[in-house]
């Protein structure tokens, strides 16, 4: 009874030890990757890089003699472009790209062209939700 | 005794991780005000007014809080 004991305790032991070793590895390399992940984004020279970018974009479309207004719009979707970074990683850890790529494959189904279309379409949906 | 230090150890991960978190969205802010105005200075010297430069750069701003709630939303979940 005694053994049993000491063996239960022995696992719960080497549990919290492999708990241990995981969260300090977790705890250096977590904010790390986060930090360099921001970092990449927004720093000085990041800002500098895309304002480069887009200023050069801007300038382009003056000089082709579009008027600045236009520009100006062109450019902000030019940028916006970098935002949807922002959806990529919702989809990525909310882990809704599965349901993205079946809500796409539907609409292509109701949109297609011919039946042989729509019919390949479907058979493409029931193996992407069988997978799942 | 090794008990009390593994348990010890484990609420020292805890805490450096929660810091580090903390010191990250602490100084979010102010980087990306710092990326705001080098992408702005760099709109303006190409010929952008400044108040469409300061438009356009509200992007980042957009982008941060995108990232904070997905960031906010794994941790709850």
């Amino acid at each position: 009874m005694i053994e049993v004991e000491k063996k239960g305790e022995g696992k719960k032991g080497s549990e919290a030890e492999e708990v241990k070793e995981i969260l300090g590895a977790v705890s250096a390399q977590v904010p790390a990757l986060i930090k360099g992940i921001i970092g990449s984004v927004f720093s000085e020279e990041a800002g500098r890089d895309m304002g480069k970018a887009a200023g050069a974009f801007y300038k382009e479309l003056k000089e082709s003699g579009i008027p600045d207004d236009v520009a100006v719009e062109m450019t902000e979707n030019y940028i916006g472009m970098f935002t949807s970074l922002g959806d990529v990683l919702k989809q990525a850890v909310g882990g809704k790209g599965k349901h993205v790529k079946i809500s796409k494959l539907r609409k292509e189904s109701e949109e297609g062209t011919g039946a042989d279309m729509a019919q390949k379409i479907k058979e493409k949906m029931a193996e992407t939700e069988e997978e799942e | 005794m090794v008990r009390i230090r593994t348990i010890l150890s484990i609420t020292t991960s805890i805490v450096r991780i929660l810091g580090s978190l903390f010191a990250l969205w602490a100084t979010f802010d102010w980087k990306v005000r710092r990326t705001r105005k080098a992408f702005e200075k760099e709109l303006v010297k190409q010929g952008m007014s400044k108040e469409d430069a300061r438009r356009i750069s509200a992007q980042y701003k957009t982008l941060k809080n995108q990232l904070t709630s997905t960031l906010v939303n794994s941790i709850r979940t």
